[in-house]
């Protein structure tokens, strides 16, 4: 059971290790998605808005990381 | 192969190989420890246990891929790759940044020879199963996830085989390497090896998720280099802005 135990939390791990960059990504898949879909945006201007909001993502993630762990 | 399918497969057999690089020094580091303190034969048996269930997971997953739709499959991949890659990519900025300390094989081989002398002090008996369990968790555990990056990057591309033998290549490489030095390999600049990973992944994952929604890219496959270049400079100035404040609050 622990060996399970490992298992789940790794995968866990490795996809929402920091659930708020998971969170904000599948959001903004979410959005992308609900653009071209629903709205009827062209595929690719929803294309444009996944290459922008990914980094912009990062960048967000990075530096609230190092606030919070400089505060700590 | 053509000048695009290149493109898509290089990218591919490299991220398999760097990446698998990576989790495979990991494991190494775990299983030289437990070969040191208990003999290779439990280290061997916990390792090939391992290794084959994990060839069996790619053996059983592949079929089933073949059946998902081309765009779910894209799409449902690509996200994955996106969630992977980016959190590999964030952690590396930070180690980067001095934030987090980097990952030390040394420090590694030390912890896990510790914790099984403690396993020793507990248990006197079965400390043979003990080790090969730790070696074959080892492997398992990072394992997972070049099973899951042979299968992103190969999947959506017919690519199963080629990312497969990059991370091969990737295990044979630590193990030549390893027995050779017959230490931890402390020396591979493992933050630097990650963050190339991260930016990779993310671009595939970029590339996978707007394919799955029904983007056309233009210029096609070509268009990871420039997904790949967007999430490189991304990364380093993070980094880079990321230091600064530590940097003034130091003088």
């Amino acid at each position: 059971m622990t060996l399970l135990h490992d298992i789940a939390n790794e995968l866990a791990g490795m996809f929402f290790a920091d659930a708020r960059l998971s969170g904000a990504v599948l959001a903004l898949v979410l959005i992308v998605a609900g653009l071209t879909n629903s709205l009827g945006v062209e595929p690719l201007i929803g294309g444009g808005v996944l290459v922008a909001g990914c980094p912009l993502i990062l960048v967000e993630a990075a530096f609230r990381d190092a606030r919070r762990r400089r505060r700590s | 192969m053509d000048v695009v399918s290149w493109a898509v497969a290089a990218p591919a057999v490299s991220a398999a190989f760097v990446a698998s690089l990576v989790e495979v020094v990991e494991a190494f580091t775990i299983v030289l420890a437990i070969g040191t303190l208990r003999g290779w034969r439990p280290a061997a048996l916990g390792t090939s246990a391992a290794l084959g269930l994990l060839g069996l997971l790619i053996v059983a997953l592949g079929p089933l891929l073949d059946r998902v739709p081309l765009h779910l499959l894209q799409l449902v991949i690509g996200v994955l790759l996106l969630l992977f890659g980016m959190g590999w990519l964030r952690k590396a900025v930070l180690r980067s940044a001095g934030v987090i300390p980097l990952h030390d094989e040394n420090v590694a081989f030390a912890a896990e020879t510790e914790h099984l002398a403690e396993a020793a002090r507990r248990k006197r008996t079965s400390l043979d199963w003990i080790a090969g369990l730790a070696a074959f968790k080892a492997v398992l555990l990072e394992g997972l996830e070049v099973v899951f990056i042979v299968i992103a990057v190969g999947a959506g591309r017919g690519l199963l085989w080629p990312a497969s033998i990059g991370a091969l290549a990737a295990c044979v490489a630590v193990l030549i390497v390893g027995a050779v030095v017959h230490r931890p390999l402390s020396r591979v600049p493992e933050n630097t090896l990650k963050f190339g990973v991260g930016v990779m992944l993310s671009a595939f994952g970029v590339f996978w998720t707007g394919e799955g929604l029904g983007v056309e890219w233009p210029g096609q496959d070509l268009l990871l280099f420039g997904f790949a270049a967007l999430f490189f400079v991304t990364g380093l100035a993070t980094a880079t802005l990321v230091r600064r404040p530590s940097m003034e609050a130091s003088r």
